[in-house]
């Protein structure tokens, strides 16, 4: 088993090597080719013109671009990201202190999303040929046309204004502090024993996942429906109705184990979108993640934060896929033989 | 079987007393929470713990709470004594002498010392730290210790709003030797200050706890416990002081004010404040011509922009300063007239059939309403015969254009100036060795200029309301509306309003 990780993992990591250059280059370009000034930004009001222009030489925004980009390249390689322009500390700094939060709200979202896309893909198959095909089918596409931050929005007038039953901003109770460790808000309150920690958290994600999954939700109930289809006209499906074996156990032992291969990748593919998904949701629910820290950085036009929040993403997202890629080889055993 | 009554009876009282009681307790708590607590619903976040560090004037009323300034406002924007009991401004407004309290201590204990004044207005102004603060106190050349209680502010030139500058933005002390002892990052993870409250509990872009400084020199504030939820849109802090998550929250919708106004615990507030909505002009181009400058101010009905974005409060304005400040000219007016506006553009060949062309810039977001109002004068301005044709820009690509000089004629913008001062309206706004300026012509900026000298203050409040008629005159500013603060809390929650907008949890009490 391990004979056929370590092969894919090392590919992985080689062209992740080369993804995350060409979209470090994407991104220095793109950024220093908008029309702010970060020597300005990073001035106070009363600063003049004179000494704009001395922080602009400071920084080195009178420089080539391709020679900015290499000067750029070199720190990165020595670990340096640069300070933020607003915030005036260290860009890793603060992206690390954010990024747990995002990643623990994508992760459960995706959670929510995969039994969610599961179940109804299940029911959408179930129904197929019937009168509740039609409606079902509608209530899904429904689903789909609406974004993630619109849910959110939803959830918020609906769970949080008219009934009340759950809060919509931040992380945790006013009375409760966040316990130090790993960042993983779920984590820490469990490793410090801290129920009350943990329940405050959880409750304080369930708007915003719910807006995330739910969005995301249809895509993966219509590939699974698909891809069950598929997997029927098999013919081991065939023999195993010959066999005399019930639906539900050819369903959910036969069918559904080949079917939610497709499922997975495209799970992985959606989590991708899922992440980048988590920016408004993160603004609406005054959630302080990556996507908070990211939204400040736009508009305060800092470009070291935005290069070093863009790169996150990208690592995020190729891990996870190649975390699918190798669930995906586990899971199918004739990709293993070939490899 | 009586056994099983009694026992059935015994449980069903201590489920009753339990139920009672939680509810008892619970009611309790949420006296206890409502007359103890604050939860404030905030747009913003601090940018560091270090209030030095950044200019950021929706951060003031946070860090008012944690650090103290030298002096102090009051709500009608008055320099009041705070940690300086005394100052005076020499006749040659080269310094000015301080006598500072001797009762302060900060949050560790230290007490607040001379030094601490020297350290954060001259030692951290000279040293490596990278702090807003050494632009605004860029003058400074000493300060004397005289005593543990006295100190003299040196200028390298004429500092006449220095007295000023030590109430505004990041004119904060900070304990010289608790900084020096720990450096700028571990303060930044605990500061220390000596306002009437203290950091407790900190997450970035999230949640502020502040608990109160029992032993504050100015007198315990009513509330124990400060909590500001960092909630950065709009919606959320309706939603969040509809559903009482927070007991307070401010920069809401003008409709969302009105409506929830009618809302039986809540109350709505629309407040004028020292900040200025403006037209930024150019002095070249389409607006080359006075007629035409003066032509797209006499078009725009300002009482119209006010009673449709602002539900009627913001007041119209005359000239780039709030109305109740010192370089206010009351008695005068710029009228709107449209006829007088065609007339002047008739002069210069223009009208409805042959209309001047200028662009036109705004922001989308940066204050509330921006691109509505736009829109509005782009239509006022078509009925009298100028055509502009509007784009919308991000506040931060301002001062990239204007370096560039690609600033269209007319750019949509707000200033604030929690001072009060002219100087840091126009002083700051029709300044050519300033970026804000996209008015380029020396006839204003040698005038404006020539005031920063000036340091008898009659003398410089005089001189800016004549520039700020003379600058109107020529049209090389169009101000629009004085800018208005919207704030809804809970109606037993009261506060004291400041013109500035500041809302300082520290006058807050229930009841």
């Amino acid at each position: 088993m391990m004979s056929s990780l370590l092969p894919l993992i090392g590919r992985r990591l080689l062209v992740s090597v080369l993804i995350l250059l060409v979209v470090s280059l994407l991104l220095f370009v793109v950024l220093h080719a908008l029309p702010v000034d970060p020597a300005a930004m990073s001035l106070p009001p009363n600063a003049t013109i004179a000494e704009i222009e001395a922080k602009r030489k400071e920084m080195g925004l009178d420089l080539p671009l391709p020679q900015q980009y290499l000067i750029w390249l070199q720190q990165v390689l020595h670990g340096n990201f640069g300070d933020s322009i607003h915030y005036r500390r260290s860009v890793v700094g603060l992206v690390t202190n954010t990024l747990p939060a995002t990643i623990e709200l994508a992760v459960l979202s995706i959670a929510i999303a995969a039994v969610l896309g599961v179940v109804g893909g299940l029911v959408l198959f179930h129904v197929r040929g019937t009168r509740e095909e039609p409606v079902i089918d509608f209530g899904s596409i429904l689903l789909l046309s609406i974004p993630e931050f619109l849910w959110g929005l939803f959830f918020i007038l609906i769970f949080g204004v008219a009934l009340q039953w759950l809060p919509f901003t931040g992380r945790l109770d006013p009375d409760l502090r966040l316990p130090h460790g790993t960042g993983f808000l779920l984590v820490d309150a469990l490793l410090a024993g801290r129920l009350d920690i943990f329940w405050s958290a959880l409750r304080h994600m369930i708007l915003p996942c719910f807006a995330l999954g739910i969005a995301f939700s249809p895509t993966i109930m219509r590939v699974l429906r698909s891809s069950l289809i598929d997997v029927y006209h098999e013919d081991y499906i065939h023999m195993a109705r010959l066999r005399g074996l019930s639906e539900r156990r050819i369903l959910l032992r036969h069918a559904l184990k080949n079917a939610f291969l497709p499922t997975l990748s495209l799970m992985g593919v959606q989590f991708g979108f899922l992440f980048g998904g988590t920016l408004l949701v993160e603004v609406i629910f005054s959630y302080p993640g990556l996507g908070n820290l990211m939204v400040d950085a736009v508009r305060n036009a800092d470009l070291p934060i935005i290069q070093l929040v863009g790169l996150a993403y990208c690592v995020v997202v190729l891990i996870i896929n190649t975390v699918v890629d190798s669930l995906y080889l586990l899971l199918n055993p004739k990709l293993r033989l070939r490899s | 079987m009586t056994f099983e009554l009694e026992r059935r009876a015994l449980l069903r009282m201590l489920g009753l007393t339990v139920a009672g009681g939680a509810t008892l307790t619970d009611c309790l708590k949420a006296f206890a929470q409502e007359t103890d607590a604050v939860a404030i619903g905030w747009p913003v976040d601090v940018p560091a713990w270090d209030p030095n560090q950044r200019f950021s004037p929706e951060a003031q009323s946070i860090f008012k709470l944690v650090f103290d300034s030298p002096l102090n406002q009051d709500p009608k924007l008055d320099l009041v004594p705070n940690l300086i009991t005394k100052w005076e401004l020499a006749k040659d407004g080269l310094s000015l002498a301080v006598d500072l309290r001797g009762d302060v201590k900060f949050h560790n204990g230290d007490p607040m010392t001379a030094d601490d004044f020297r350290y954060t207005f001259f030692e951290r102004i000279q040293g490596p730290d990278k702090i807003d603060t050494k632009n605004s106190w860029r003058k400074i050349s000493d300060i004397e210790v005289v005593s543990p209680t006295k100190a003299v502010m040196k200028f390298s030139s004429p500092a006449p709003t220095a007295p000023q500058w030590l109430a505004f933005l990041g004119s904060y002390v900070v304990p010289k030797k608790y900084m020096q002892q720990v450096g700028v990052e571990a303060f930044q993870q605990k500061p220390v200050g000596s306002g009437p409250y203290k950091l407790v509990d900190y997450q970035l872009n999230a949640r502020i706890v502040l608990e109160r400084n029992d032993d504050y020199w100015g007198g315990k504030p009513p509330i124990k416990r400060v909590t500001f939820e960092v909630i950065k849109d709009p919606s959320a802090r309706v939603a969040a002081i509809q559903s009482g998550q927070v007991d307070l929250t401010t920069n809401v919708p003008v409709r969302e004010v009105t409506r929830l106004q009618h809302e039986p615990n809540l109350a709505g507030e629309i407040n004028p404040i020292t900040r200025v909505i403006l037209l930024q002009c150019r002095d070249d181009q389409g607006f080359a011509d006075d007629n035409v400058r003066l032509a797209a101010h006499h078009a725009i009905n300002k009482e119209a922009l006010s009673k449709a974005f602002y539900a009627g409060a913001a007041v119209p304005l005359s000239v780039p300063v709030s109305p109740d400040t010192p370089g206010f000219p009351s008695d005068y007016k710029f009228a709107y007239d449209p006829a007088l506006a065609k007339s002047l553009l008739a002069k210069s060949g223009f009208g409805p059939d042959k209309p001047a062309t200028i662009g036109f810039a705004t922001t989308n977001g940066q204050f509330p309403s921006d691109f509505d109002i736009a829109r509005a004068i782009q239509q006022m301005w078509k009925e009298v015969g100028i055509n502009a044709d509007l784009q919308t820009i991000e506040y931060s690509k301002y001062f990239e254009l204007n370096r560039g000089d690609k600033l269209p004629e007319a750019t949509l913008y707000s200033w604030d100036n929690g001072t009060g001062d002219p100087e840091i309206f126009t002083g700051y706004l029709l300044n050519p060795k300033l970026p804000f300026s996209a008015w380029k012509g020396m006839d204003v900026g040698a005038k404006v200029l020539d005031l920063f000298n000036i340091t008898d203050y009659q003398t410089r409040i005089d001189g800016y309301k004549d520039i700020n008629k003379y600058a109107v005159e020529h049209g090389a500013t169009i101000p629009l509306l004085q800018s208005v603060q919207t704030l809804v809390r809970k109606k037993s929650l009261s506060y004291e309003k400041f013109g500035n907008g500041w809302v300082l949890a520290n006058t807050m009490k229930w009841g």
